[in-house]
């Protein structure tokens, strides 16, 4: 088993503690993330999804119950050192318009390699990776008005400022909703590009469980603020009933399978992805 | 600042039902009785009607069983403007007479005088913005924007004669409260992306005025922005259900005034009252 870089256990979190507005959000969360996989956070809305991914570069620190390690640092241990943390843990948010503040573009993204005090020039090349690893052409978009780019466009920004402090663990909450297939499919390349040239352990929170299934090894769901099912991407998935009662809906691909076999196909059930249904569903006409 | 949910306890502009008395009164009640209580706190500048007013203030909370602390917490991020300005008119105002009576000369250096007027200004000053921020905080905890609204709405129809438009100007007032806890939460969520993005978290202190102006404009551009667009998206939604002003405009709740509500009034202008009559008492 490969080295731990997010431990999570027991974590409980309650928001405005002691006013008649306090909500629970965590009661009793765990989650643990290896280097090197690309991992998912799924479970229905309000499951308590990014108040632990707050708490993932220590936005949010834990209180008196539970205890979060990420690299080796307890963040609930007062001498925690944030900053450093943040460097190597970079969160990109749903809303890209609240993560961007430069007036231009390359402004933006040099933010994070500025605060690290890094040379002119390193800073430069940072940008320009970043960039082009985001999707965005270093020329054409680095002295253009922050607010003046499309939704897509800020959002691959807002990727960009985060990638150009070379985070080890990159965190993406909820990063392509609202994008159309194609800008998905983008990202999903880019996730799999920064895990195996830049060596980077991603962790997605997302409502597509067919994002899920395709691009995830493993998969942590959330509901009511606690830890329910974890574990690998096929064997979560294979629990049907089980989730279905936490209110995760199975991938598409997974669903045909389940209905052919009921109607009494011979089909292999264990197919979470349109390329392993196909497979299936392929080997059971052959048959 | 060590975690992020701080903003949160901004508590003005949010409604907090606890089903108090004070919760179920009409709206228009309390809107006259708060205007009542305003001015009276404004006339008052003697020792004895600022400090009564407060403390009525502070009473009408512990009747609202809303949080006196979290209410008072939520003061703090002023606290070194009124700090810094209590210290000028303490040394600065000085006093008009430099004899005796009711203005004694406590300090005379140089340049500076300290008088008990100067401590008097203060004193009332803090008492006076400490009342109106419980009482605007009250109203807007304990009404929800829809009845307060209808309240505003309700106050304003006697100058429908005169063209008013008061559904309008009610409405106006209605959004722009309800944005700001709004706000509060995006304000919220665009200091977490740039702390994730290295702003350091060690040097930051309400004292640094310089440090943080600068900082201000990297958190009030990204927030104008997102208000903007919620704004444009507000007036799309209203359009789609075609929201036309208040004519012709019928009510789901239609509210008649209790004898508690006109016991609100009552209290409300007599206070008024009052004050009034405290300001020119020989008390001090």
């Amino acid at each position: 088993m490969s080295e731990e870089i997010v431990s999570v256990q027991g974590l409980h979190h309650t928001y405005l503690p002691g006013t008649p507005l306090a909500t629970i959000a965590l009661c009793g969360t765990d989650l643990l993330v290896r280097r090197g996989e690309i991992a998912a956070l799924i479970g229905p809305s309000g499951a308590g999804k990014s108040t632990l991914v707050h708490f993932l570069n220590g936005l949010l620190r834990p209180g008196a119950r539970g205890q979060v390690i990420v690299f080796d640092q307890d963040t609930g241990a007062p001498e925690c050192d944030l900053t450093a943390l943040r460097q190597r843990v970079g969160l990109v948010f749903q809303y890209p318009h609240q993560q961007l503040f430069e007036r231009y573009v390359g402004d933006d993204v040099a933010y994070g390699p500025r605060q690290l005090g890094l040379a002119r020039e390193e800073v430069r090349e940072r940008v320009r990776w970043a960039m082009d690893v985001a999707g965005l052409d270093f020329e054409s978009f680095v002295d253009r008005h922050t607010f003046s780019l499309s939704g897509g466009e800020m959002r691959r920004a807002a990727l960009a400022g985060v990638l150009a402090m070379r985070p080890e663990l990159l965190v993406l909450d909820e990063a392509t909703t609202g994008l159309d297939p194609r800008g998905r499919s983008e990202v999903h390349a880019l996730l799999h590009h920064l895990r195996e040239k830049a060596g980077m352990t991603i962790l997605i929170v997302s409502n597509d469980m067919d994002e899920v299934a395709e691009q995830a090894d493993q998969v942590t769901v959330l509901h009511e603020g606690r830890t329910v099912l974890a574990g690998e991407v096929h064997k979560v998935f294979a629990q049907r009933e089980l989730l279905h009662r936490y209110g995760v809906v199975c991938p598409v691909a997974a669903d045909i399978i389940y209905d052919l076999g009921e109607r009494g196909l011979p089909v292999a059930s264990g197919a979470i992805t349109v390329a392993e249904a196909g497979e299936a569903i392929w080997q059971a006409m052959m048959l | 600042m060590a975690s992020y949910d701080a903003l949160r306890h901004l508590t003005i502009g949010q409604y907090i039902p606890t089903g108090s008395l004070i919760h179920r009164l009409d709206p228009r009640a309390k809107l006259v009785a708060l205007a009542c209580l305003i001015a009276a706190s404004v006339v008052a500048s003697k020792y004895s009607n600022a400090l009564l007013l407060l403390l009525l203030t502070i009473m009408l909370v512990k009747l609202s069983r809303l949080s006196l602390r979290s209410m008072l917490a939520s003061l703090a991020p002023v606290m070194p403007v009124l700090l810094i300005m209590a210290s000028l008119q303490l040394l600065f105002y000085g006093g008009v007479t430099r004899s005796g009576g009711p203005n004694r000369l406590l300090v005379d250096w140089g340049p500076l005088h300290i008088s008990t007027a100067s401590v008097r200004v203060i004193i009332i000053t803090w008492a006076r913005f400490a009342t109106l921020f419980l009482l605007i905080t009250l109203l807007t905890s304990t009404t929800t924007a829809s009845a307060l609204t209808r309240g505003l709405e309700g106050v304003l129809r006697p100058l429908n004669i005169i063209r008013v438009p008061g559904h309008e100007i009610a409405m106006v007032g209605a959004i722009a409260l309800r944005f700001l806890p709004i706000l509060g939460e995006q304000l919220e969520a665009i200091l977490q992306a740039q702390a994730s993005r290295g702003v350091s978290e060690t040097r930051q202190s309400r004292w640094r005025f310089l440090a943080n102006t600068r900082r201000m404009a990297q958190m009030v551009v990204p927030l104008f922005v997102d208000a903007y667009h919620r704004a444009e998206e507000l007036i799309l939604a209203m359009q789609a259900r075609c929201y036309h002003g208040g004519r012709g405009r019928t009510y789901l709740v239609v509210s008649t005034p209790h004898v508690s509500d006109y016991l609100t009034v009552l209290v409300g202008v007599s206070l008024v009252a009052l004050a009034g009559v405290l300001q020119y008492s020989i008390l001090p």
